[in-house]
């Protein structure tokens, strides 16, 4: 037992007064500012002169888009790239809305199972200290250096092995695993967040810890699992290597897959690759800037948390 | 109601004990702090009457049942939270409604528990607002609206009243304590503040390194502490402690000082003085029970005057005794100044003495 | 509510402390919270621990062309040695490097200095945020169609752009050129990239203390000065992550290349990846295919290390 008598001279020390509070200088703006300002024009034209041009070629006609010098702007805007894409009645629409719906099921069934299986992972991480918790959770970060070329064969060979091979149970399954270590160190973040007291409250006004997770933990958690779905889904629609590798047959390709066919079986349809280009953005960017504060959140956490 | 019985109770993290063996009864009714400086096991202690966390050795009993791998929500007891623990995304009734939901209580049956117990605490107004919409003092009166709404037969309460501003923090302690006389309830009290403990609690269990050291009525630990952790912890200022020598001369016992000063014992006090282990023995006085001179007395031990801290009613000195300091209370209308040369005289009947080793108290043979 | 554990000296442990459970015991005990990750594990095992394990075991045969693997053949190190001893093995590695490095580089650059300039309120902040941070959403394949139209040798914009300009007299063939093919494929790589480079280190921005930049005011240092001595030592954790991650990216690289130019012209752009997928979904050679990413997945293995240990800094430190 230590004996605080107390050491009288230690208060002797001289407290810092606080670093005085400046107003913000008035100089003319520096050199620094405007070297900002010129790295922010120069990337954003660099970010979207070529999205611009995607667009603007999109509008041409096929004779137009291959001309030298090019047409700055189309001499006849034409949106007839996107009608041909959108309407379920022609062969190319037909094979295009295919191709989206494709994407569209495939992503949104991965992204469900992979937040389903993913929250209670990540809840456990968070909460538990069980023996090899550690370890286990290394090994779910680890899953993010390995390129997914390594696993093609072998997962190739057990799809086939399983039958799945050309189904979209082959890509389901493996783009759960592709968000598995992302959402679940993206959910540990939120609930190390959730002060444990709040659980034991619940359990002691006489919730189970299941329902304690169920009443109280999921519904605070939910910012996060909104940032795990949206980093998922942007992922698995954009997802090309395994879609090209499992798929073979035309009817159950994915848009990325698709769009391949669609450029070499239509002799390099500029216009009509761009606009195709278009469309199977708007749903990730859409995505992305409605619940851009989400995503952000999703993509930094964990690494810059101190 | 009930009564609340800890039989050697032990928390061990891996080779660390939290709670080392510690014993005590909480008799029906009673208001009982656990108290201690940061780490020394009392919130555990708390956690482990709360079912929260495992129970590593002994026995916990509440109102006569074994509860030892009972789950917190089968424990029939409350708890109050230092950060409240309020439901963030519900409202005030819904945090309120939330422990009777969980006992499948009928709707009808809950609200009308809920609304007579938002009238106890005056929150009726509060209801329909979240958590973070509400003061902190607010905040307190839900979180112990949730504990009351069910009639536990145990509150457990872990700090509840430190994240308080200090004048919001004297105004509910009288509440509480009015709370627990009314309801004749059985509370378990976890604080920091031995200050708390005493103004409240009818028994106070001090804690320190995870083993219980006195556990009695706060006037009984502030007038008989049993070690120096104890003398030295509760009671603001702290008790002062001078670490001395026993020297006999004949019959006579004195304390030395390093700089060569003596103090003569009363023969009770040499007594005392006398069973100590060694020769080493620590003097130990409440500032009320010092007198300070400003010209040399008998019985009185020189010093140095540190510093002056007058705080209106009362004005502390901080008095040097060789490299020991002693507080000293005076009136305000006394002065003193820093580095100025005075006498100690301490009062024979109201001094403590320790054993220098063992750090206990010495009691007369 | 802290655990309370009892740091004071004193507390000597009583003799009936009770034995430390065993591993097994422990596991028994917590077999509840393995509930809550056993789906996960299940999912990884299945699609991550078999795969490795096949991968390694397949770099050791010679794989039939039918991946019939009832037919495969021990070959022990063959592959490895044919591997490494190759002289494409060495052109590749060499364009691998090159890719790596130069994208990762300069989407770092680009990204630090977007992350500055971005780093103070002014209107259309959030915008330009957004916009800058488009490329990095969209599709690469996406991507890739749309640079490849841009290169294009007849009629692509930046070609008809340079010699508008006077740069050059005629359209430069930028894909079909091995000097430029490379350059050109890393270009948009950085396009793609450099705004997630941007978003981690705004975010680690926002942990640099304001107090600390105006006391360095105070203290008479210019721009530059708070920039090296008080903000950078802050970035230093996350710029590690950032750029390991962009590393691990960028040696993970396939769809660009693939799409672009196939890792023509004459393997001017053939990295590990598109190597790989090559000699194992063109050639049909598996066992092959499966010793170079074992030669990888070392890499990877070393550079994982790194990242952990990049990222269980900031957990040590919230810790204490």
């Amino acid at each position: 037992m230590s004996t605080p008598i107390r050491n009288t001279a230690a208060m002797t020390a001289t407290t810092t007064s606080p670093a005085p509070t400046r107003r913000r200088s008035k100089k003319p703006i520096g050199g620094w500012r405007w070297a900002g300002r010129g790295i922010l024009a120069f990337l954003l034209l660099f970010t979207a002169l070529p999205m611009v041009w995607m667009v603007i070629t999109s509008l041409k006609t096929q004779l137009a888009a291959l001309q030298y010098p090019p047409q700055w702007w189309p001499n006849e805007v034409t949106f007839e790239n996107y009608v041909q894409l959108l309407s379920p009645n022609n062969a190319v629409g037909h094979e295009f809305l295919q191709y989206f719906w494709n994407s569209f099921y495939v992503s949104i069934l991965s992204t469900i199972l992979g937040v389903v299986i993913a929250v209670p992972a990540a809840y456990a991480f968070s909460r538990f200290r069980f023996p090899g918790r550690q370890a286990l959770f290394f090994s779910v970060l680890l899953r993010n250096m390995f390129p997914a070329v390594v696993f093609l064969m072998p997962l190739f060979l057990m799809m086939k092995w399983l039958g799945l091979v050309n189904t979209h149970g082959s890509l389901i399954l493996t783009y759960l695993t592709f968000g598995l270590p992302l959402s679940i160190w993206l959910l540990k973040g939120f609930y190390d967040n959730i002060p444990i007291q709040l659980e034991q409250a619940a359990r002691i006004d006489g919730a189970t810890r299941f329902q304690a997770f169920f009443h109280i933990v999921m519904p605070l958690s939910s910012p996060g699992i909104i940032a795990t779905a949206i980093y998922a889904f942007i992922m698995a629609w954009n997802e090309y290597v395994y879609a090209l590798t499992f798929l073979n047959s035309k009817d159950k390709l994915t848009l990325p897959v698709g769009l391949q066919r669609f450029f070499s079986e239509y002799a390099t349809n500029w216009p009509g690759l761009m606009a195709a280009s278009f469309i199977m953005s708007v749903p990730v960017v859409v995505l992305f800037l409605v619940l851009q504060k989400y995503f952000v959140r999703a993509l930094t956490e964990g690494a810059v948390k101190s | 109601m009930a009564e609340v019985v800890l039989n050697e109770v032990v928390k061990t993290y891996g080779d660390i004990y939290a709670v080392n063996h510690v014993s005590l009864t909480v008799a029906d009714g009673e208001f009982v702090a656990l108290v201690g400086p940061s780490g020394c096991g009392k919130t555990t202690t708390l956690s482990l009457i709360a079912g929260l966390n495992e129970i590593s050795g002994g026995e916990i009993h509440i109102g006569g049942r074994l509860v030892n791998d009972l789950d917190p929500k089968d424990r029939d007891i409350a708890m109050v939270f230092q950060n409240y623990a309020l439901y963030p995304n519900k409202t005030v009734f819904k945090n309120l409604a939330f422990p009777l939901q969980m006992r499948k209580l009928a709707k009808a049956e809950i609200e009308r528990k809920v609304l007579s117990a938002a009238k106890v605490l005056d929150i009726t107004h509060l209801l329909e607002r979240k958590p973070r919409e509400l003061s902190g003092g607010q905040q307190q009166r839900v979180a112990l609206g949730r504990a009351l709404v069910r009639d536990p037969r145990v509150f457990l309460m872990d700090e509840p009243l430190s994240n308080l501003d200090a004048k919001l923090r004297v105004q509910m302690r009288t509440e509480l304590k009015r709370f627990h006389q009314d309801l004749e309830a059985t509370v378990v009290y976890v604080t920091h503040d031995q200050l708390e403990a005493v103004t409240m609690a009818d028994k106070m269990a001090v804690m320190h390194g995870g083993f219980l050291q006195q556990y009695d009525s706060p006037k009984n630990v502030f007038d008989n502490p049993v070690n120096m952790f104890v003398a030295s912890f509760v009671g603001s200022p702290a008790m002062s402690l001078v670490p001395l020598e026993a020297v006999s001369h004949g019959s006579d016992v004195a304390l030395r000082s390093p700089e060569g000063w003596e103090l003569p014992l009363s023969p009770q006090n040499a007594r005392k003085a006398l069973g100590a282990t060694s020769n080493q023995v620590v003097l130990g006085a409440r500032h009320s029970t010092v007198k300070l001179h400003s010209a040399q007395t008998p019985g009185a031990v020189p010093g140095v005057v540190y510093t002056v801290e007058p705080t209106g009613d009362i004005t502390f000195v901080q008095v040097f005794l060789g490299t020991s300091v002693v507080i000293v209370s005076l009136d305000p209308s006394v002065t003193v100044h820093p580095d100025q040369k005075v006498w100690i005289e301490f009062d024979q009947d109201k001094i403590h003495l320790f054993d220098g080793a063992t750090e206990l108290a010495l009691a007369a043979v | 509510m802290t655990i309370d554990v009892a740091h004071q000296g004193g507390a000597v442990p009583a003799p009936s402390l009770r034995r430390r459970p065993n591993l097994l015991r422990r596991i028994v005990r917590h077999w509840n919270d393995y509930a809550y990750i056993a789906p996960a594990i299940v999912v990884m095992l299945l699609v991550i621990g078999y795969p490795i394990y096949y991968t390694v075991e397949l770099s050791f045969f010679k794989t039939p062309p039918n991946l019939a693997m009832s037919q495969k053949v021990f070959v022990g190190f063959d592959n490895y040695r044919a591997i490494l001893t190759s002289q494409s093995f060495r052109d590749v590695t060499y364009n691998t490097l090159i890719w790596t490095v130069v994208s990762t580089f300069f989407a770092y650059v680009l990204g630090l200095g977007a992350a500055l300039a971005l780093n103070r309120e002014f209107l259309g902040r959030g915008v330009l945020r957004a916009v800058l941070l488009v490329p990095y959403v969209i599709s690469a394949v996406a991507a890739s169609y749309v640079w490849k139209w841009l290169y294009h040798s007849d009629f692509g914009v930046i070609g008809a752009l340079s010699v508008q300009f006077g740069f050059t007299d005629e359209p430069i063939n930028f894909l079909d050129n091995i000097y430029t093919a490379l350059p050109s494929l890393i270009v948009v790589n950085i396009w793609k990239e450099f705004s997630f480079a941007m978003i981690m280190l705004l975010a680690g921005l926002q942990t640099v203390p304001d107090q600390l930049l105006r006391a360095a005011q105070v203290d008479g240092a210019n721009t530059w000065q708070r920039f090296w001595h008080v903000t950078m030592p802050h970035l230093k954790g996350v710029s590690m992550v950032t750029i390991l991650l962009l590393v691990v990216t960028n040696l993970n690289s396939f769809i660009i290349p693939w799409i672009m130019t196939g890792g023509g012209p004459a393997g001017a752009t053939d990295i590990w990846i598109t190597q790989i997928y090559q000699m194992a979904f063109g050639r049909i050679r598996f066992g092959m295919a499966s010793a170079y990413s074992v030669i990888l997945f070392i890499v990877m293995m070393a550079l994982g290390y790194f990242y952990v240990k990049a990222l269980t800094r900031g957990d040590e430190a919230k810790s204490e």
